[in-house]
């Protein structure tokens, strides 16, 4: 079995049943947890039900905190955007997809997906040079630059493979399918699992503060 | 501002009635009590009572945060000192650590790759989860993910209340209000010689201990010990819209050290006799003293199930703010620019918005918002007992500066706050800054600006239109 045999077969495929069962363990582990029951009267009687606004309103801060958190925002849209077209997106990636599941969808152009691939990694590095920049505003930890780091790889060796630079192309193929594999599998165990919790963190949070009256 | 018809000089000015409390804050530490347990116990307590205060709500939240660091633009202790170990995601780490390995469903991971929990890392949180934090939500503000983290905080309170680990102030102040049922040495006794007091200096009636009452009104220990212009200033409004209220001297204390320190039982024992009360008096409403805790430790209690309840509990702010919109209060217009401060509890963690402002509208007040308002303000710097802490003295000096630049940035002469921590801490940072400008309680401005004598049929809340 070649290298790239391995990370096409058994290599993805242990990732993600990983991917998915972790995901549903940590998941399904914390949101049955037992919920701590307010007794205390409401502000308004249906009132609650507006904290559920918060999960679409927090998508983006309030003018209060606009300019503070400007570049965080603007870096963190360009990197889950661009990284998101790229992974639905380029031909590879969805052939793959279908391999899979049966499903298809057109592909991007080429150089659409260079161009995103390259914000993406443009992005992730700004992120990471103003992490290591205001290091007591970040608190980093461990934790946090191995994310990055694996994250990181999948943008590098997918570019890297599509412009046939280092090593000859099925290796480099297979060192980025390798690293898909790598973040797939760490995925349920990190920080990366916000892709679920922010939904439910601030729905919690917006009913909260919903039940004093107070929109956040 | 000059009360008006009063007799001078009978309680003492606000600026004294601060230096007399720090005085006695400073006695306070050496009242503390000294830890009894071992330490394997105190640490064995501190985890349980996180395990057991964690629920789905918790375990999202400790589980959400991406170390973005934008909630360190929110924090007020944070933006003055620009120290690292103030942000407030940092202030989670320690209970994180407690989840990973006792709770999250994937513990067997997270006792692979993380250290076990020794008492010296609750000693070290100690002073994030107390001095440096007031637990004024305005970090959620600001979270993509909305994490709760002053939720989180409480808990580390408790956590800490169950290793012995209270800062020496709240620990003397909560073993008083153990035995006591309230603290600073007030007691029912205390109530009555100030009642009498006010009857005897003032001529104002306090009716005391009245079998049936539509209103039961809450006092404080600040009050009855130091500061007898609020109560007196209380008593003047109660009796100016003319309702049926009383104090109950087997539930007047509005403080509530439970709250503050995080012992969760205290926090039920002094809230079941204040409950009984308004019950067998057959209160409709239940008036909570300007100190801000007091009404998330009533009004928003989670084990209090008050939509059952045959009273109604609101703040003094919200109280004042009805009176004023059913133009039952009757006042002078008031002099000059007035800003207002949103003490945290009773804004963004209280939501009563709408109510003080509408008293200040009243007075047909110059009044300008601060540059952030309401749900944004920035807290004081001396909440959830921080004000307290000899300790946490830096943290609140420089935290105080963001009120005070924001407070000169609205132009204003004076800011009115509704909550008697908050005004304490303004008065320190007032006279430490030798700060120009006034501070005023809500309910004294308006006892102060009353208009008393019968009531003319046309005369009208706040008057004509400035």
């Amino acid at each position: 079995m070649s290298l790239l045999e391995f990370a096409r077969g058994p290599a993805i495929h242990a990732s993600l049943i990983l991917l998915v069962g972790g995901i549903l363990l940590r998941l399904l582990g914390v949101l049955l947890l037992t919920r701590g029951a307010d007794l205390s009267r409401p502000r308004d009687a249906f009132g609650n039900f507006k904290g559920y606004r918060t999960v679409f309103s927090r998508a983006w801060p309030s003018d209060e905190f606009t300019t503070a958190t400007r570049y965080q925002t603007a870096v963190a849209y360009a990197f889950h955007l661009a990284t998101l077209a790229v992974v639905i997106g380029i031909v590879p990636h969805i052939e793959f997809i279908t391999s899979l599941t049966g499903l298809s969808w057109p592909g991007l152009p080429n150089w659409i997906g260079v161009a995103l691939g390259t914000i993406a990694l443009a992005s992730l590095i700004a992120l990471i040079l103003r992490r290591l920049g205001k290091p007591a505003v970040y608190n980093s930890t461990v934790e946090d630059f191995i994310t990055w780091v694996i994250v990181a790889l999948p943008l590098i060796t997918g570019l890297m493979a599509f412009a046939h630079v280092g090593p000859r192309y099925e290796t480099m193929l297979a060192l980025h399918i390798l690293s898909a594999a790598l973040l797939f599998a760490y995925f349920p165990f990190s920080k990366l699992m916000h892709a679920f919790w922010f939904i439910f963190s601030r729905a919690q949070s917006g009913l909260a503060y919903a039940h004093k009256g107070v929109r956040i | 501002m000059s009360a008006q018809a009063a007799p001078a000089g009978v309680f003492p000015t606000f600026e004294q009635v601060f230096q007399g409390l720090a005085g006695q804050i400073g006695m306070l530490r050496e009242m503390a009590p000294r830890p009894t347990l071992s330490d394997e116990t105190r640490l064995a307590r501190a985890v349980d009572t996180l395990i057991e205060e964690t629920n789905a709500d918790e375990a999202v939240w400790l589980e959400s945060c991406i170390h973005c660091g934008q909630c360190t633009t929110a924090c007020h202790y944070f933006q003055a000192t620009g120290d690292a170990k103030y942000a407030p995601m940092r202030k989670m780490n320690l209970y994180r650590r407690v989840y990973q390995r006792e709770i999250s469903p994937m513990r067997w991971w997270f006792r692979l790759v993380t250290r076990p929990v020794k008492l010296k890392d609750f000693e070290e949180a100690q002073e994030l989860v107390y001095d440096s934090c007031s637990e004024c939500g305005r970090c959620t503000m600001v979270c993509p993910m909305g994490i709760d983290t002053a939720s989180l905080v409480h808990h580390m309170r408790s956590a800490m209340v169950a290793a012995e680990l209270v800062p020496p102030e709240l620990a003397a102040l909560r073993e008083e209000q153990k035995r006591q049922g309230t603290v600073f040495g007030s007691s029912p006794e205390a109530l009555r010689k100030m009642v009498d007091t006010i009857r005897d200096q003032y001529g104002i009636d306090i009716p005391l201990d009245k079998d049936k009452a539509e209103v039961m009104v809450l006092s404080s220990a600040v009050d009855l010990v130091a500061n007898g212009n609020g109560l007196l200033a209380t008593a003047r409004v109660m009796n100016h819209v003319g309702v049926d209220w009383t104090i109950c001297s087997d539930g007047f204390e509005s403080a509530n050290f439970g709250l503050l320190s995080g012992d969760m039982s205290l926090w039920k024992q002094q809230v079941d006799p204040i409950i009984a009360a308004a019950q067998r008096i057959g209160a409709k409403t239940l008036v909570i003293a300007e100190c801000g805790h007091a009404y998330p430790a009533l009004r928003w209690n989670p084990m209090v199930r008050s939509g059952s309840l045959p009273f109604e509990m609101m703040y003094m702010s919200e109280f004042l703010g009805r009176q004023a919109k059913a133009g039952r209060l009757r006042l002078r217009p008031l002099e000059g620019k007035v800003t207002y401060h949103d003490p945290c509890k009773t804004g963004r963690r209280g939501g009563a918005f709408d109510e003080p402002r509408s008293v200040l509208k009243a007075m047909n007040a110059d009044f300008v918002e601060l540059p952030a308002n309401r749900e944004y303000n920035w807290c004081c710097g001396g909440g959830a007992g921080i004000f307290l802490l000899e300790r946490a003295t830096r943290l609140r000096d420089e935290s105080f500066k963001i009120k005070i630049r924001e407070v000169n940035e609205t132009g204003a002469d004076s800011v009115v706050v509704s909550c008697a921590s908050c005004r304490l801490n303004f008065e320190a940072g007032r006279q430490k800054n030798h700060w120009d400008k006034r501070v005023d309680s809500l309910v004294e401005l308006v006892a102060d600006h009353l208009i008393e004598g019968p009531e003319t049929g046309a005369a009208k809340a706040g008057g004509a239109a400035a």
